[in-house]
């Protein structure tokens, strides 16, 4: 266990969190390499079937990031946006997905050393939880029949 | 071909030797319902009931079925080559199925191994391996009407022995030679039974209500049928989701995916319902089953008219009822029918 | 059947068909088998004869509203009410072109409790009034009280009176259905993270997605539903536990901020699975963090669909 690297997948805003992320690695600040990023146009177009679609996969955490509340790059997508991942959040934890799976922040595109105590953060707290491969909750498992 | 005799008490005498050589399978009590499962134990065995919620097409017909595996990598040797999915392991029997289920894979085996050149491989291992032991229905339900579609609650179709309950004793009916064999060792019934059996079957038939008329439907043209007036009232009230067909023993439609994660890949079939708009959606966007009014016809016409003109008169309903006892808006076959019919 | 109301909604009906008022009144008939009711659409005098109000009207009348022409008229109790105010809301029904006949439901009753109640016999008949059903087997006859075997959700009803109408069958009555929703609802808040997981499992691993909970509901009029979906196929179509609790979680959640708890779904699953442990558990929220209740006011704007400044942030990383 104490060698379980997660794999954790997160949806930056292309506006705020995704440049974070960049001036955090042209700053050469060194964050988990445990994160895959996905580049989404704002986090109010982030669906909640995309999280859905990344735990079957199974992947070991979702994270999701964009403009903090007011410097949306559309105004107000991340303000709608955050009513539903409120809800959403607080559903999967109800029926049993451990919230140390699902991530939710606020980064600007200053906050290259915001981004990288987050990421930091993230991955303590999913590597703390363990592998989703072991309660196997939502994953799609395709295997081999023989 | 003689009748034995097996008293109740002593069912584990047929479970036993039934058991050595199959997986035995039968209709258990959960709560209210009634559903097939493995039999570990025999006092689950029941005789007191109607018939199982979910009928045991299941058995034969998953809803979920592999029906092979691929390796999904074309650069591997074996990439894309598909791998078959072994046959059922055990041979298996379904002890107290009811006449109609029985009826109903007989006619699905017009279905899915009419020839050799359209043959389900599928279907047939499950049916080639499976025993089918009846129970007939001295109590038929409210709901049911097996004696409008060619059947009845004693019916042999498909069976491999019958059983008919006399309360404390059974007797059992062989009727194919697999069935024989099966119970050539019980004491035989007095030449007596025969009568006794066709009582109960005449008391079992007289406390089906339902009047069904079929006769129009028949004979009519296919297109004059299609174009009753009725069809633009029924379908009103149907939302469209398939409890009924996902509970009807002989309703057979499926859906194939291919699905791969990595380099497995695997092809499987489910159950899908001619209620779904998705069923007839082609890949051009256009859909031949439009509307409501399209698919609700659709599975009607199917059993009531397209089955009987393509399976030599075999109607493709068995009149278990089991979709007049699930249906959120009560659409009841039996009034579609005889609207059908006027 | 309750005679008094289903003699007024055929009067009511009729004289709406003879006005031409309407050109279809949406009610129910009776059911051709004991406990369940058929929803029916009546378009002469005759017809309207056929209506009935009963214990058994399970479904969501306003289900049928969507995409429909003409002028309808639709009887409609509290949940049926608020669901038609929830689509007028949404630019899905235009106020216009309904006419709905109010009516008091006396809470619906949930076939299942009563066959459980009976042992799973079959229950031939069924005679009711306000406060009671006497169930008719073959050679027995069993008296059971209707606050005993009502739905879940008519329990902790918001509002037994239709909230919007033209006219009103009867009179208003008691509108509370006496439960406190917030009671009831989200039921495994207080459970651990894995006894939470067990119990959505054993609530939906029964589910045989015959979709019946979706198309009985009238939130569902989505053109294209995300199960139908192929390209990107957002939820399998086998039996996998993981498709059939994509399809529950993303259904639920589509349902959020708009459910007005009718309870339809859970009538209408042929396998009686709970639905509600997932809608409830989102309503409950709703109320709590944005203050909204469903289908209670024409012109509201659903919660999703709007935000404030000093939304609660509860889920952010802190």
């Amino acid at each position: 266990m104490s060698n379980f690297e997660p794999k954790i997948l997160a949806f930056l805003c292309n506006w705020c969190s995704y440049g974070a992320a960049d001036l955090a690695g042209v700053s050469r600040m060194e964050y988990p390499a445990n994160i895959r990023v996905i580049r989404v146009p704002c986090s109010g177009s982030m669906s909640p079937k995309f999280i859905l679609e990344a735990f079957r996969q199974g992947v070991d955490g979702v994270w999701v990031s964009g403009c903090h509340p007011g410097d949306c790059h559309y105004i107000s997508g991340n303000l709608y946006a955050r009513r539903r991942f409120q809800l959403l959040k607080n559903l999967l934890e109800y029926i049993g997905i451990e919230p140390e799976r699902l991530h939710f922040t606020w980064i600007s595109s200053a906050e290259a050393g915001r981004f990288q105590e987050k990421a930091k953060q993230i991955v303590e707290a999913v590597k703390k939880v363990g592998p989703a491969n072991e309660k196997k909750k939502l994953i799609k498992e395709l295997k081999p029949i023989a | 071909m003689g009748y034995k005799l097996l008293a109740k008490q002593e069912i584990g005498k047929l479970y036993e030797k039934l058991a050595k050589q199959y997986e035995v399978y039968a209709p258990i009590k959960k709560g209210i319902e009634v559903n097939w499962s493995k039999i570990e134990d025999l006092g689950d065995i029941l005789f007191d009931f109607k018939n199982s919620s979910l009928s045991p097409k299941g058995l034969f017909f998953p809803q979920t079925e592999v029906m092979f595996e691929f390796k999904n990598d074309p650069k591997a040797e074996e990439g894309y080559i598909l791998k078959e999915v072994p046959p059922l392991p055990k041979t298996r029997v379904l002890l107290n199925i009811r006449p109609c289920d029985a009826k109903a894979f007989s006619i699905l085996d017009k279905v899915f191994m009419r020839d050799e050149d359209s043959l389900d491989v599928y279907w047939k291992d499950k049916r080639d391996k499976t025993v089918l032991i009846g129970l007939a229905c001295n109590n038929p339900c409210n709901t049911c009407f097996c004696t409008e579609v060619n059947s009845s609650p004693f019916g042999e179709d498909g069976l491999d022995v019958l059983m008919v309950d006399l309360g404390d004793k059974l007797i059992l009916k062989g009727i194919t030679d697999r069935g024989n064999s099966l119970i050539e060792d019980f004491e035989e019934a007095e030449s007596s039974v025969a009568s006794k059996i066709d009582d109960l079957k005449k008391s079992a038939e007289s406390k089906i209500k339902t009047k069904l008329s079929m006769g129009n439907i028949l004979s009519r043209e296919m297109l004059e049928v299609y174009e009753h007036s009725y069809w633009d009232r029924l379908h009103e009230s149907c939302i469209n989701c398939g409890a009924c067909t996902f509970y009807c023993p002989t309703c057979h439609c499926f859906d194939i995916q291919d699905e791969t994660k990595g380099e497995y890949g695997r092809r499987v079939r489910n159950w899908d319902t001619c209620m779904s708009w998705l069923f007839t959606h082609h890949a051009s966007g256009h859909n031949p089953r439009g509307t409501k009014k399209h698919r609700v016809r659709q599975r009607f016409m199917h059993k009531f008219k397209y089955m009987p003109f393509k399976l030599d008169g075999d109607i493709g309903c068995v009149g278990c009822g089991r979709c007049i006892q699930v249906c959120p808006v009560n659409i009841d076959v039996r009034d579609v029918v005889n609207n059908m019919n006027k | 059947m309750l005679e008094g109301y289903t003699k007024e909604i055929r009067e009511a009906a009729k004289r709406l068909i003879r006005d031409k008022k309407v050109d279809c009144v949406i009610g129910y008939s009776k059911g051709s088998i004991p406990l369940v009711d058929a929803p029916y659409f009546a378009y002469t005098e005759e017809e309207c004869e056929n209506l009935v109000w009963s214990g058994f009207c399970t479904k969501n009348l306003a289900k049928y509203l969507i995409k429909r022409l003409g002028k309808n008229a639709l009887v409609a109790q509290g949940c049926v009410s608020r669901s038609i105010v929830g689509l007028i809301n949404e630019n899905q029904v235009k106020r216009e072109n309904v006419y709905i006949l109010g009516i008091w439901s006396p809470g619906m009753v949930d076939r299942r409790k009563v066959l459980e109640r009976v042992g799973g016999k079959e229950i031939i008949d069924v005679k009711e009034d306000e406060e009671k059903l006497v169930v008719i087997g073959d050679g027995w006859e069993e008296e059971i009280k209707r606050k005993e075997v009502l739905r879940q959700n008519c329990y902790t009803c918001a509002s037994r009176n239709a909230v919007l109408f033209d006219e009103f069958i009867g009179e208003k009555k008691e509108s509370k259905g006496g439960g406190d929703i917030d009671n009831v609802a989200a039921p495994w808040e207080k459970l651990s993270i894995d006894e939470r997981w067990e119990k959505f499992r054993e609530t939906f691993k029964e589910c045989i997605r015959c979709y019946a909970c979706r198309n009985v509901c009238p939130l569902c009029y989505c053109a294209e539903c995300f199960v139908d979906e192929s390209r990107p196929q957002w939820c399998g179509k086998t039996q996998d536990e993981a498709d059939v609790y994509t399809f529950h979680i993303l259904r639920a959640f589509h349902c959020a901020g708009r459910c007005v708890d009718c309870g339809a779904c859970e009538s209408a699953c042929p396998m009686g699975i709970k639905m509600r442990v997932l809608t409830s558990k989102l309503e409950k929220d709703i109320r709590n963090m944005y203050g909204y209740e469903p289908g209670m006011e024409l012109g509201a704007i659903p919660p999703l669909s709007v935000y404030r400044p000093d939304d609660p942030e509860n889920f952010i990383t802190p």
